[in-house]
């Protein structure tokens, strides 16, 4: 299909904003609470809204392209809008708008709080800026901005062991932009400096040997935000230690840059054909059907919730990078899609985490026993993302994982399907015992719960109602998944582009 | 085209008069930071004004006297000396504003701003130099004049690092010395002015002969391993001295002399077929990694910085050994971009200690909250050095990078990322103890720097920042690398 180069002033908006949302409305409103969540409210929607304008042209076969500055000679800086990175777009702000909201009643009490919402507004306008970078200069300076100065919202709250966190973050993150630094060198030394089309950059005349060392040297280096095991090491460490409205959107779409990486690679810098040719993708496959299968047995021994939900999401990942290496149409489609679909999952659950930690003072899922009685909403808000992350019809989890498997078929990899039905048992073990704690055992008065001493029952609506919307989300992408504008038709419209 | 001009003999000619006005009536702050500014003024503007011509490749020459014929004391303005005077002449007006106000409390202000200006006067003439005898007199003649900065506290450790220094330095300017004579004899002449004077016919080992003695002579400014033993003593110095010794003009003067005997006495193509850069490239190579790990365990503020600058100023010598064009560019680039960054740390340590009096790094924790601006502009620095990308480190990682690869040597690009690492580790601790290990129940208080010493530092951090997102705007340093590597490579 061909597609039409448009060019847009409005790509660079996408990450203007939220920036200017850090550098302006959060000193201007260091005195008012209300008047900087309504104004970084307003910013994270004008952000959506420059997302959601794009996605009519886009699926007509549009690209969005703005030329910004020249960075160094012959390297633009260089905004594209795809499909691919349309949908990453979409994903993100969307979440971080909710978490947002989230954070103006979770945070209300922290301290250190302009620090907060300004690097969390950054950070934002950083992944806009990797999910419209179009080329990979323009990719790399997003990501390692946005990998390195999301640095104090990982140690916000300052404890021994966030600071731990911290350090263990920094030092994967660190390695892992180098590596990435090396494969984008050396690509822009044999390829020069090129756009991210669909075709790939990369031919098998370069030298074999150059190549798969490009290769692997780009799926370590984003397979360690991504969380491929045995890179995951800092997941499962970071995600406890957070603010749950940071532990979010870091696992529902700055994890999910990771991967949404190695798809700029397999798609765009190799191309399906030279990595059909250089037959390195089964490598890939073991690794991500191991990493799905791994940390889903890690995740049930997790009794601190957010640490359980930490491995879910390396468990989920290894789904989206399975979905990638299989390189076929129905796959792809599969591994974009559950992208969006778990960004919400998870990020469901993690808002609901949130409400139980600062309304219940419940880190512990042993803690959690009768809380459904206590807080019917979020529980049920909760188990809504739980099955949906399980698989179940129709809820959204469900639609990645049937593309995922017909995707398996497709290519006739039915070996496969085992892990996809194993991780989705596994996720059954993992997270409906939650479920069940949580609506029918009996509470248990301990010490260490607030039980009852703030009051109301439910956490107020601007915690509350950001996980219900999470959920309901979370319904909604898999009820009407092929409605024409959702994720799902991006997700086709991109896979088509790349396979044919 | 050469147009014969006085500006280039004028630029350190005007320093030169106003050091000499500010012996003379300096006893007065006013008059001797009339002259000071002066001076750093007044060689901008020359400098500046022959910049355009520069950049449409119009090439200024003035022979001022020969001693015997076809030796003598000339002046070029080139694209690689524009591009070191203009990073100098620019750093130095923030320099001098920054030592108007740190040294306010000191002793013999007269004594160290005369010198202090003596010191612009002869960094524009080894810029300017247009044969090697020039660049001799000059790069000896900024040893002299620096001296009496290095021992300005006048105590016994001063006087100590000041004997090291001299030591190192006239050690090398011998070397220097030798190997003008080396060449004159071998070529018959000691111009600057082309890429590569010297030809394989003169002998394969008197050529090596040559390259080893200017290298360890220049190699002793540039700080090579291990030449480099003067420079972390000679952070006793006071700060604004410290600032002129590692990014204005000291250290760039070696580095500067290493790329003129790379690429005007010897040149390329002469250097590639006798392969004698390998050697010094991993020697560089070396010096990076390892001065990088000798800094992690410096808890002395500027002694970490001190190694730091050991480890990029082989950088340049890296880039240079590379001998294709863009880790030429890098190399060229890196003295922009090392000085900018690391004139805003040093003078980001002296206020600090200036103002709180504090000069370990353990004693940063929680200094983010008193004094903001300062590590912010800190932070940028460091974050230069680490090569994020928007800031000036990274275009020197990424040409150099490419350049490694363009010579066929992908392990430097792995030692240019290990390096880049080391950066981040021995950094950004800094960072995190300025900002993340406040004592408990810190609030923002702030207590800033004097705005003579704050305004200089926040301006070459905006620096950093403008080097890293304008290298294609026309005259910016960048572009002016580039000129200057097209002469070198005759592209």
């Amino acid at each position: 299909m061909d597609s039409q180069l448009t060019a847009s002033i409005l790509p660079p908006a996408a990450f203007l904003l939220p920036i200017l949302g850090a550098i302006v409305v959060v000193p201007m409103t260091r005195s008012s609470e209300r008047m900087r969540a309504i104004g970084l409210t307003l910013v994270c929607l004008a952000t959506v809204g420059v997302a959601v304008g794009f996605i009519p042209g886009v699926l007509d076969g549009k690209i969005y392209e703005t030329y910004l500055l020249r960075l160094t000679p012959r390297i633009w800086m260089y905004m594209r809008v795809d499909a691919m990175g349309a949908l990453f777009a979409l994903t993100a702000s969307v979440l971080w708008t909710l978490a947002l909201i989230y954070s103006t009643g979770y945070m209300a009490d922290e301290h250190r709080k302009s620090r907060y919402y300004a690097f969390f507004m950054l950070c934002l306008g950083w992944t806009m800026g990797v999910a419209y970078a179009g080329n990979l200069l323009t990719f790399l300076v997003f990501y390692e901005l946005f990998s390195i100065l999301t640095y104090p919202l990982v140690v916000h709250e300052e404890t021994p062991e966030a600071m731990a966190a911290g350090t263990k973050y920094i030092i994967y993150i660190l390695i892992g932009g180098s590596l990435v630094l090396l494969a984008i060198v050396f690509t822009f030394f044999l390829a020069g400096d090129q756009t991210l089309s669909s075709h790939g950059l990369l031919s098998m005349d370069m030298g074999k040997g150059q190549l798969l060392a490009i290769f692997w040297c780009f799926i370590a280096g984003f397979g360690v935000k991504a969380a491929l095991v045995p890179l995951h090491g800092w997941v499962p460490d970071a995600h406890p230690a957070a603010p749950a409205p940071f532990s979010t959107v870091l696992s529902g779409v700055m994890v999910a840059a990771g991967s949404f990486g190695i798809m700029r690679v397999v798609f765009n810098v190799f191309g399906v054909d030279l990595l059909g040719q250089l037959n390195v993708m089964r490598y890939l496959q073991y690794i991500a059907a191991f990493t799905v299968i791994f940390a889903a047995i890690l995740a049930i021994n997790q009794d601190n919730l957010k640490r359980r939900l930490a491995y879910s999401t390396i468990s989920q990942m290894g789904y989206v990078a399975l979905g990638v290496s299989l390189l076929g149409e129905q796959a792809t489609i599969g591994a974009l899609v559950h992208i969006t679909n778990h960004a919400f999952m998870k990020g469901t659950l993690f808002l609901c985490a949130g409400l139980l930690i600062k309304h219940a003072g419940i880190h512990r899922i042993s803690e959690m026993r009768g809380i459904a009685k206590r807080m019917p909403v979020t529980m049920a808000a909760f188990a809504v993302a739980a099955l949906a992350m399980i698989g179940t019809p129709p809820l959204s989890g469900f639609v990645s994982k049937w593309y995922l498997g017909l995707g398996m078929l497709d290519v006739e990899q039915p070996v496969y399907l085992v892990v996809l039905l194993g991780g989705a048992l596994l996720a059954a073990v993992y997270l409906l015992p939650i479920v069940y704690i949580a609506y029918f055992k009996e509470p248990v008065q301990t010490a260490g719960t607030k039980e009852m001493e703030s009051g109301g029952r439910e956490a107020p609506l601007s915690m509350l109602g950001p996980a219900v919307a999470a959920a309901v989300l979370t319904a909604v992408l898999g009820l009407a998944a092929s409605a024409p504008g959702m994720p799902l038709s991006l997700a086709r419209l991109a896979a088509e582009t790349v396979f044919h | 085209m050469e147009v014969v001009d006085i500006r280039p003999v004028l630029a350190p000619t005007l320093s030169f008069i106003c050091a000499g006005l500010i012996f003379m009536t300096g006893r007065k702050a006013f008059w001797r930071r009339f002259w000071s500014l002066s001076a750093a003024l007044l060689k901008l503007g020359v400098v500046m004004s022959m910049l355009p011509g520069t950049m449409n490749g119009t090439v200024y020459v003035f022979k001022l006297m020969d001693f015997t014929p076809g030796i003598g004391l000339g002046f070029r303005v080139d694209a690689l000396g524009m591009f070191f005077a203009v990073v100098s002449s620019t750093l130095w007006i923030f320099t001098t504003i920054y030592a108007i106000g740190y040294m306010e409390p000191e002793h013999a202000k007269v004594r160290f701003f005369g010198f202090f200006a003596l010191c612009v006067s002869t960094t524009v003439g080894i810029a300017f130099a247009e044969n090697l005898l020039t660049l001799f007199l000059f790069y000896e003649s900024l040893t002299i004049v620096t001296y009496p900065l290095v021992i300005h506290e006048e105590t016994p450790e001063a006087f100590k690092a000041g004997r090291k220094y001299l030591t190192y330095t006239l050690i090398g300017g011998a070397l220097v010395l030798i190997g003008t004579v080396i060449m004159y004899q071998t070529s018959g002449t000691l111009t600057l002015s082309q890429p590569g004077v010297l030809t394989l016919a003169d002998g394969t080992r008197t050529l090596t002969v040559l390259f080893v003695t200017l290298i360890a002579g220049f190699g002793v400014k540039a700080a090579i391993m291990p030449l480099h033993g003067w420079l972390p003593s000679a952070m006793v110095a006071p700060t604004p001295v410290s600032a002129l010794l590692h990014a204005v003009a000291v250290v760039k003067a070696g580095a500067f002399g290493v790329l003129r005997v790379i690429y005007n006495v010897f040149g390329v193509e002469l250097l590639r077929q006798m392969d004698l850069t390998t050697w010094l490239a991993w020697l560089a190579a070396f010096t990076i990694l390892t001065a990088s790990f000798v800094a992690l365990f410096q808890d002395n503020f500027k002694r970490r910085l001190a190694y730091s600058t050991v480890s990029q100023l082989s950088y340049i010598i890296l880039g240079a050994c590379l001998l294709t064009p863009m880790a030429a560019t890098a190399a060229i680039a890196h003295i922009a971009n090392q000085a900018f960054a690391k004139i805003t740390m040093f003078f980001v340590a002296g206020a600090i200690q200036r103002t709180t009096g504090k000069t370990s790094i353990h004693e940063l924790a929680g200094i983010g909250y008193r004094m903001p601006f300062t590590m912010g502009a800190f932070t940028v620095a460091a974050l230069s050095f680490v090569g994020v990308p928007l800031f000036a480190g990274f275009v020197t990682k990424w040409y150099l990078s490419l350049g490694a690869l363009e010579a066929g040597a992908w392990w430097f690009v792995i030692v240019m990322i290990a390096s880049a690492l080391l950066n981040a580790a021995y950094f950004l601790p800094i960072v995190y103890l300025a900002y993340f290990k406040a004592p408990p129940g810190t609030r923002l208080h702030i207590e800033e720097a004097r705005p003579t010493l704050l305004v200089p530092t926040i301006v070459c951090a905006l620096y950093v920042i403008m080097l890293g997102t304008t290298a294609e705007v026309p005259g910016m340093p960048f572009s002016l690398a580039r000129a200057a590597v097209r002469f070198v490579f005759g592209m």
